[in-house]
């Protein structure tokens, strides 16, 4: 990936969960990082998810979720980004993701899972890493 | 004072010589920059006076404790198996739980509402989606309620246990779902016990299951203070929270600060409603405020907390009576839950027993901190839950920890940590003050940034090694062994109930707005909306014409969206 060319991020909380401590570390952790993030607040839909990743333009999306929803939610944003055009865009999981839900998640389009003590710049790295050109 | 002026000048030049003579000796001989651990002496403690300062347990004020010595014990958790009956619990429809409860033979009710519930959506709701009884039971009408209460049937009456429901936003609907059972089943609601958490502001802070912007939100908070007091004079009106904003990131401090300027604004509702102080505080009660691995500054914080209270409600508000001079319900040193790793996750043993410790040394019982498998899962297991029972028996009574009130009382090292942090608690309150109070810092998002920033701060710590947490950023080398388990007994949450709940409660609630009688749900709806636009209305009567009409939480709370809008958060970050 062309390292001078900055990355935008969106970091968005579908659904109703509340717990938003992760999500805005990350976002001012990516920022460090030299990323443009730019955090959705809570209770998004998918949809207002797939709307703002549009408008912002992003290269990521991050889907964090402690409410056991992810499975209903983190597919359908990956369904609707597709729908829009936005199919490139490297869309990652966080929040409360057992291990065995996994799996089934990557099937669906989420590339990585990034649950409680991973740290940001491991995350930072493997956005540089994989996200599209 | 303890020490006259003269001995502490001795001790002060004692100490100074100390430091340019052993100490910096002992540097010097080996290579040390600074020293790795501190001394303290009573010239820390300047004029320190013992009963301005700390005083008796249970009297002004109530450094040690809030009571003369510990309460009785009742209702403790005897085995494994209570100690998770009587949890926080909840899951599915409320049949699963009912089933549930009725199995473990529980006696009261500890409720966990699905987030639908507690943010006023009900479970067909768009928005709903993927959440219906997941962290909690669907609620969506009386006839929820009135069927989950049935795990009581033929054991006990609603007037002989008490509900605890950590609801919020929705809290008086909740409430008048209570007292229609109640008169369901020919029992006076004004026997109901209880405790509905009802704390909106830390719901902005930190939680997040608003629904209404502040000012309304706090007008419903009013409304339950007064309703409670004329009519459920046995039920808590409120539970005012720490926990949630230590969680979310805020420091020791900060969560004192905001939890304890959050409680004046509502014990200023009560006071412009008209209510005598001493007749309505009475009923505060407070949530624990988490805690975090740093032993001693929690001893310090759970002193502190009893002192600054003791003094907000002795002096700000007068109140007379010294029974509403203290953090009812607040305890001592608790863990911080947030502190337990997912990484070898038996360590979490370790950390709760510290914690536990720490409890007994700040007035408490020792505990054995929450079960080790926490951060694995929704629940705990009863093998956990065991470790954490006899945890605590074995610092009881082996260690015989808890069998002197406040042992750290006088320690030159703890009365100087308990100063310094209520200096600075009191110094984030006065700047609270002046932005016009809990609401205010709330509107301009002022409180949400601060603990956002703590969050971070935290979290680089963690990642720069500055704050080790063992074995996930040190100690993780490939010499030493991730000791893990797995569940032995299975949890009693069925995953297959969980996972089709919400097609379940979805049929229930179609055939609740089949068999009402819509015509009286439209007025009643009507009514709600009249009387919430008056300020001066209190909401209750009319939530339970609503309820007894089977109207729905979402139904009820649009009408209270339209009136009232709906909270938009600041943008903090």
């Amino acid at each position: 990936m062309d390292r001078d060319r900055i990355v935008r991020v969106l970091i968005a909380k579908p659904g109703l969960d509340g717990h938003d401590r992760g999500a805005k570390v990350l976002t001012l952790g990516l920022r460090d990082e030299g990323m443009e993030v730019i955090y959705t607040g809570l209770r998004q839909t998918p949809e207002k998810v797939v709307q703002a990743a549009v408008q912002e333009d992003v290269d990521v999306v991050g889907l964090s979720c402690l409410s056991g929803a992810h499975n209903e939610l983190f597919p359908r944003v990956v369904e609707l980004l597709r729908e829009s055009g936005k199919e490139d865009s490297l869309v990652l999981g966080g929040g409360l993701i057992p291990e065995e839900d996994v799996p089934r998640l990557k099937e669906k389009g989420i590339s990585a899972v990034f649950t409680s003590g991973t740290s940001i710049h491991a995350i930072a790295e493997y956005i540089r890493q994989n996200v599209a050109p | 004072m303890l020490f006259n002026k003269r001995e502490l000048s001795r001790i002060s030049r004692a100490k100074r010589e100390w430091q340019e003579g052993p100490l910096r000796q002992q540097l010097e001989r080996f290579g040390m920059e600074a020293p790795p651990a501190n001394t303290y002496t009573p010239a820390d403690l300047g004029d320190w006076d013992f009963l301005e300062k700390v005083g008796l347990p249970g009297q002004y004020p109530f450094t040690s404790l809030e009571h003369p010595t510990h309460l009785p014990e009742r209702g403790a958790a005897v085995s494994a198996v209570r100690f998770v009956a009587g949890a926080y619990a909840g899951y599915g429809t409320v049949e699963d739980t009912r089933d549930l409860w009725r199995e473990q033979g529980r006696r009261g009710a500890n409720v966990a509402f699905d987030l639908p519930t507690q943010c006023g959506y009900d479970s067909d709701d768009p928005i709903a989606r993927g959440e219906v009884g997941k962290v909690g039971i669907a609620v969506d009408t009386l006839r929820d309620f009135d069927v989950l209460y049935q795990f009581l049937d033929g054991m006990a009456g609603l007037d002989q246990t008490a509900s605890n429901f950590t609801i919020n936003a929705p809290c008086n609907i909740i409430l008048a779902m209570y007292i229609a059972v109640a008169e369901k089943r020919g029992v006076d609601p004004t026997r109901l016990r209880g405790t509905p958490q009802n704390d909106i502001l830390k719901e902005f802070i930190a939680r997040g299951t608003y629904i209404f912007p502040p000012d309304p939100s706090m007008r419903m908070i009013r409304d339950t203070i007064t309703y409670c007091n004329k009519n459920l004079p046995l039920l808590n009106p409120i539970s005012i929270c720490g926990y949630h904003i230590r969680e979310a990131g805020a420091t020791a401090a900060q969560t004192m600060a905001f939890t304890f300027s959050n409680a004046i604004a509502y014990v200023q509702l009560g006071i412009d409603a008209g209510l005598d102080v001493d007749d309505f505080v009475r009923r505060f009660t407070f949530l624990n405020f988490s805690g975090s691995m740093d032993f001693f500054l929690e001893i310090a914080r759970a002193r502190a907390a009893r002192r600054i209270w003791a003094r907000i409600m002795k002096d700000r508000f007068g109140a007379k009576n010294p029974r509403n001079w203290i953090t009812s319900g607040l305890g001592s040193a608790v863990e911080g839950r947030y502190c337990y790793t997912t990484q070898r996750p038996l360590n979490n043993l370790a950390r709760g027993i510290i914690m536990g410790v720490a409890a007994a040394l700040s007035g408490g019982r020792p505990s054995g901190g929450v079960p080790y498998d926490e951060p694995l899962g929704l629940g705990h297991s009863y093998e956990a839950s065991q470790l954490s029972l006899d945890a605590a028996r074995i610092m009881r009574h082996e260690a015989k920890l808890g069998e002197v009130i406040d042992p750290l009382a006088g320690s030159y090292y703890v009365e100087s940590l308990t100063d310094q942090v209520e200096q600075e608690t009191l110094e984030i309150m006065r700047r609270v003050e002046e932005m016009g109070g809990s609401v205010e810092a709330i509107k301009s998002g002022w409180m949400q940034r601060e603990v956002a920033r703590s969050a971070y701060q935290f979290h680089r710590e963690v990642e720069n090694g500055e704050r080790v947490i063992v074995g996930l950023n040190r100690f993780t080398g490939d010499n030493e062994l991730n000791v893990s388990t797995s569940r032995l007994a299975p949890h009693p949450y069925d995953p297959r109930k969980r996972e089709d709940a919400e097609e379940r409660q979805l049929a229930n609630l179609a055939q609740v707005k089949k068999e009402r009688d819509n015509r009286q749900v439209q007025s009643s709806l009507k009514a709600l909306h009249r009387a919430a636009q008056d300020k001066n209305e209190n909401l209750m009567p009319y939530f339970l014409d609503c309820v007894k009409a089977y109207a729905t939480i979402g139904e009820m709370c649009n009408v209270l969206r339209d009136v009232f809008g709906e909270w938009e958060p600041v943008d903090v970050l």
